[in-house]
């Protein structure tokens, strides 16, 4: 029993010690129109030119029931089933910044903390004491703060632009699992009928039961 | 009409009997308790991945350039690919967590005690064929967790005395995890789960021919046995009810809880990621693995953790009824086992510090100790029972199930004749 007490006693310890080390900002993620709208429309401004987003076609953007104007704007004469490919080539990213920029479809899915992990990292930037830029949440990060966050010292400034990182993540959610909210409609339906199914078929089992003597 | 198409049936298929024999007459003890519903769930489970399974593999590439894209295509624009996906992948730690209980049953009320030996032991066969399944099946979304999870196991082959390193190109076709490994992987993935199906047959008759065991370890007298049906496939279905209900609160709302975020990036040979982690139900075995200093060392131990069940038969030396239920020593020792596992659970999750692998250390040898320790435990436990008495209920139960089967010697079951 001490040597189970102890086992315990460490792994709260441990469990602690890694709590400390993560300094994400947790978020409260909008998914609703106008703000995956806004933020799509951050995001081809500030990202689009280096990140691709392979999986989402301007199809995608307007079918999700983004302002049709806006989106052929966006694409220009490119057919409206491009995939939203970054106008960087390979080459030229790997001469400018060293590595090719991720694709950013799934990015609110692939790292630890998800959208809290993206909007942290977007609001990381800071000035180093040698006047560099450096990032809290990402220190190797090759990306350029494309949104001036490390210049913003006003709290006004600041705050646009915290809220335009938070639009522009409630993008990548999206882009990242278009198919959330149908998910969670459907998800309802689904366990309500069940929950009424589960409970018709307790009442059968114990009428069932109750022949036994 | 009915009763003539069956008649026609019968003379050309034991139709009638077999459902007379495996279902409607089929004895099964009335004490059941819900623990004895994850057999029946097991089995369901095993159906929806194969029925999901079929249809993902209508639209998925087993490509290196093409998996990952294709992954994608079904959860973005295949009709409610994104549904049966979630389906599969959650219903693959369904499965786990399904069998996990039910051996947990097993072991807490002695059921591979005889005469279910080979109960337990088709068990453990259908054990190690989900697992290499499940294993095989996490490489095909070729994403960074999928490949680098591939490759650490397959190089863990390395331990072969001889010639280790040619098995490990054996297996995977190649020096390293590639386009050869991930087809191979998903033509065995498709494969395993018929093999599954033909093990649970086997299970299955073996059962049919034991019967189930029950909670008071006894086997009950003609009169406490009730036909299967109607009255436990109510109970299965009613199991059933609550199991989906858990289930699809994963598979609609926590899908993504039961993936590791970096399988979200396409797998890349060149980036080794900072922290491999296998999937939840492997945990425990894997901190056993890091726990050994040595590779050998390591692959043996884990390799006996998951094949030491085997042994329970034997390893239980006493014959007291009821499993854990009338023994107080064995019951303290099963839930310890539990929280033992649990640990190595957390252990094998966590990224390894010295403190981690010291608290590994100690619950692998704890882990084996009881194994090696239930013989001369439960030996002295059996005496130490006898001197004191076996508490009032068993000896009731088992003075009226004996004079129950004096009586109606003709009610008798297969699996009472001793």
């Amino acid at each position: 029993m001490k040597k189970l007490i102890f086992i315990l006693v460490l792994c709260c310890s441990s469990f602690h010690a890694g709590a400390a080390e993560s300094k994400l900002e947790q978020i409260q993620l909008e998914t609703d129109l106008p703000a995956v709208e806004r933020g799509a429309d951050a995001l081809m401004n500030a990202c689009h030119t280096c990140h691709s987003l392979k999986y989402i076609t301007y199809r995608d953007l307007v079918k999700f029931g983004m302002d049709k104007k806006k989106v052929s704007d966006w694409r220009g004469d490119q057919p409206l089933d491009t995939a939203l490919t970054s106008q960087l080539s390979d080459e030229t990213a790997i001469q400018s910044y060293g590595i090719v920029p991720p694709d950013l479809s799934l990015i609110a899915k692939a790292r630890e903390g998800g959208p809290s992990y993206v909007y942290s990292y977007l609001i990381g930037y800071y000035i180093t004491p040698e006047g560099m830029t450096g990032n809290h949440v990402f220190p190797e990060t090759r990306m350029p703060d494309m949104m001036g966050m490390s210049g913003a010292t006003d709290p006004v400034q600041r705050a646009e632009l915290q809220a335009k990182a938070r639009d522009i993540v409630s993008f990548l959610a999206w882009a990242a699992d278009p198919h959330e909210e149908e998910r969670h409609k459907l998800g309802y339906y689904v366990i309500g009928y069940l929950l009424v199914l589960t409970a018709m078929l307790f009442v059968v089992k114990n009428q069932i039961w109750s022949r036994l003597k | 009409m009915k009763s003539r198409v069956i008649k026609w049936i019968d003379q050309r298929f034991p139709f009638s009997s077999f459902v007379k024999h495996d279902l409607t007459e089929y004895p099964t003890p009335r004490n059941l308790s819900y623990w004895w519903n994850f057999g029946f769930l097991a089995g369901f489970v095993l159906v929806l991945q194969v029925a999901t399974g079929i249809f993902l593999a209508m639209h998925y590439k087993a490509d290196v350039t093409l998996s990952f894209d294709s992954i994608q295509h079904i959860m973005r624009d295949v009709n409610f690919g994104w549904l049966l996906r979630y389906m599969h992948s959650t219903g693959a730690s369904a499965f786990f967590l399904v069998i996990y209980i039910h051996m947990a049953r097993t072991l807490y009320y002695g059921s591979y005690r005889a005469p279910r030996e080979l109960m337990w032991w088709t068990g453990q066969g259908l054990l190690l064929l989900l697992m290499a399944t499940a294993f095989m099946g996490y490489l095909l979304p070729w994403g960074q967790m999928s490949f680098w999870g591939a490759t650490v196991i397959t190089n863990l082959f390395r331990a072969t005395p001889f010639f280790g390193d040619q098995v490990v190109v054996w297996l995977r076709g190649d020096f390293g995890v590639g386009d050869a490994t991930l087809t191979r992987f998903f033509a065995l993935h498709y494969l395993l789960p018929f093999l599954i199906i033909g093990g649970v047959l086997v299970h299955l008759v073996a059962l049919h021919t034991v019967k189930s065991s029950n909670p008071s370890g006894i086997d009950l007298a003609a009169k406490d046995n009730i036909p299967f049906h109607p009255y436990f496939t109510i109970k299965d279905f009613y199991g059933l009810g609550i199991f989906l209900i858990v289930y699809c609160i994963f598979v609609f709302f926590l899908p993504n809880s039961l993936m590791e975020p970096a399988n979200n990036i396409p797998a890349n040979p060149m980036q080794t990621p900072t922290h491999i982690v296998p999937e939840w139900y492997f945990l425990p075995f894997y901190a056993i693995l890091r726990s050994v200093p040595n590779l050998v060392g390591g692959v043996v131990a884990m390799g006996l953790s998951v094949m030491v069940f085997s042994f329970m038969p034997y390893l239980d030396r006493s014959r007291i009824p009821g499993g854990a239920h009338y023994r107080p020593w064995y019951r303290v020792m099963f839930y310890l086992f539990v929280v033992d596992m649990l640990v190595l659970g957390y252990v094998g999750y966590i990224p390894p510090t010295d403190q981690s692998i010291m608290i590994g250390k100690i619950a692998t040898i704890f882990y084996f100790a009881q194994f090696v320790l239930l013989p001369f435990i439960s030996r002295k436990e059996e005496q130490w029972l006898i001197r004191c008495g076996l508490p009032p209920e068993v000896e009731t139960l088992i003075a009226s199930e004996a004079k129950e089967k004096n009586k109606l010697p003709h009610q008798r079951r297969i699996g009472d004749i001793k």
